[in-house]
């Protein structure tokens, strides 16, 4: 069957100014316009919320779950993790 | 000073108004033809209730009844909302036709109530002008869209819009005490928020490519579906009032 549904954006959400925008989940739309619309009814209805972004999920480049070769980490590399410092949880303010 | 009667029968007018086109777009929850828009029909709904619920607070300390009686209570002789809103939903065309029509009504009406000589009533179509500018923003867009994505969307619309256009003009049936209420400053009148109303919808249905011409000028001359407003009106109003106030008549009195 084919799929007579919009597109779908996914949907990043911004608790404050100044806060990562974090991804929510996606809407099915037909435009960036509508696409906001959309994302503000299933997400910021109930959440607080200071800005949202959608992106066209067809515009989203990603890796490859088979291709876990990608992120191997085949020798040792525990030098490079920060042990003689603390690294603060919270880098943002 | 007005007395309260012109102001109870203007403020009920608005306030079934607002329950009616709820309960009508609350009927899509779990039906609409997109999930998205299924959730906006619902968010709309308990919206436009819950407007309802604001103009039904103003009416208590002048009526006595509280939102409760006044939504559940009355039989549909007593409700004063235009007979547009009452009609069945209709596919979703005619549910987007009708909403934006209606949004650009409210909007109006709204606007004029900014000037108004009761603090309440100014303030609380402030407070509602902010959600509406959203129901507005939402069915323009899908009007302007709908309008001319496809032929089948476009024929749609466009009988939505022959269909809805004489029921709309409902909206602007006159009160019985509107001369009052315009001698009040209440509000400019039913005739004027219709000018004002046209000036609105038409150039954005000509951008949605909906024929228009049909419509008339200002002065539209086909028939207005009027009555609501005296309490005359289809049988569509007692069907949606059986529905929406059945729960409430089986247990009357129950706390909740």
């Amino acid at each position: 069957m084919t799929d007579t549904q919009w597109e779908t954006w996914e949907v990043f959400h911004q608790t404050k100014r100044g806060d990562p925008h974090e991804h929510v989940g996606a809407v099915h739309a037909p435009d960036a316009e509508m696409a906001l619309q959309m994302a503000r009814d299933q997400f910021a209805r109930r959440l607080k919320c200071a800005s949202l972004w959608v992106v066209r999920s067809r515009d989203i480049t990603m890796t490859d779950y088979q291709d876990a070769t990608f992120f191997a980490r085949t020798t040792d590399k525990s030098y490079r993790d920060p042990k003689a410092f603390d690294a603060p949880e919270k880098l943002h303010p | 000073m007005i007395s309260n009667a012109p102001l109870v029968e203007f403020l009920t007018a608005l306030a079934d108004d607002e329950l009616l086109i709820g309960h009508r777009d609350a009927e899509w929850t779990g039906y609409a033809p997109i999930l998205e828009e299924d959730i906006a029909f619902s968010n709309i709904a308990q919206d436009e209730i819950g407007h309802g619920l604001v103009w039904y607070s103003l009416l208590e300390p002048m009526t006595g009844k509280t939102p409760d009686q006044m939504g559940f209570e009355r039989p549909s002789a007593d409700f004063r909302c235009c007979r547009f809103v009452t009609y069945p939903r209709g596919d979703f065309a005619y549910t987007v036709m009708r909403q934006y029509l209606y949004d650009e009504a409210e909007q109006v009406r709204l606007e004029s109530l900014v000037a108004c000589p009761s603090t309440p009533v100014r303030d609380a179509a402030a407070k509602i002008l902010q959600e509406e500018a959203y129901h507005l923003l939402h069915s323009k867009g899908l009007v302007l869209r709908l309008g001319s994505a496809t032929e089948e969307s476009h024929g749609r619309m466009a009988k939505a819009l022959a269909d809805a256009f004489p029921q709309a003009l409902g909206m602007f049936e006159p009160l019985n005490s509107e001369g009052q209420l315009i001698e009040a400053g209440i509000f400019p009148g039913n005739a004027s928020l219709r000018v004002r109303w046209m000036d609105r919808i038409l150039p954005v249905l000509r951008q949605a490519t909906i024929p228009v011409e049909s419509l008339g000028s200002h002065d539209a001359t086909m028939k207005p579906d009027l009555g609501g407003r005296r309490g005359d009106h289809l049988p569509h109003l007692a069907q949606a009032l059986s529905d929406l106030q059945s729960v409430y008549q089986s247990e009357k009195g129950a706390s909740w």
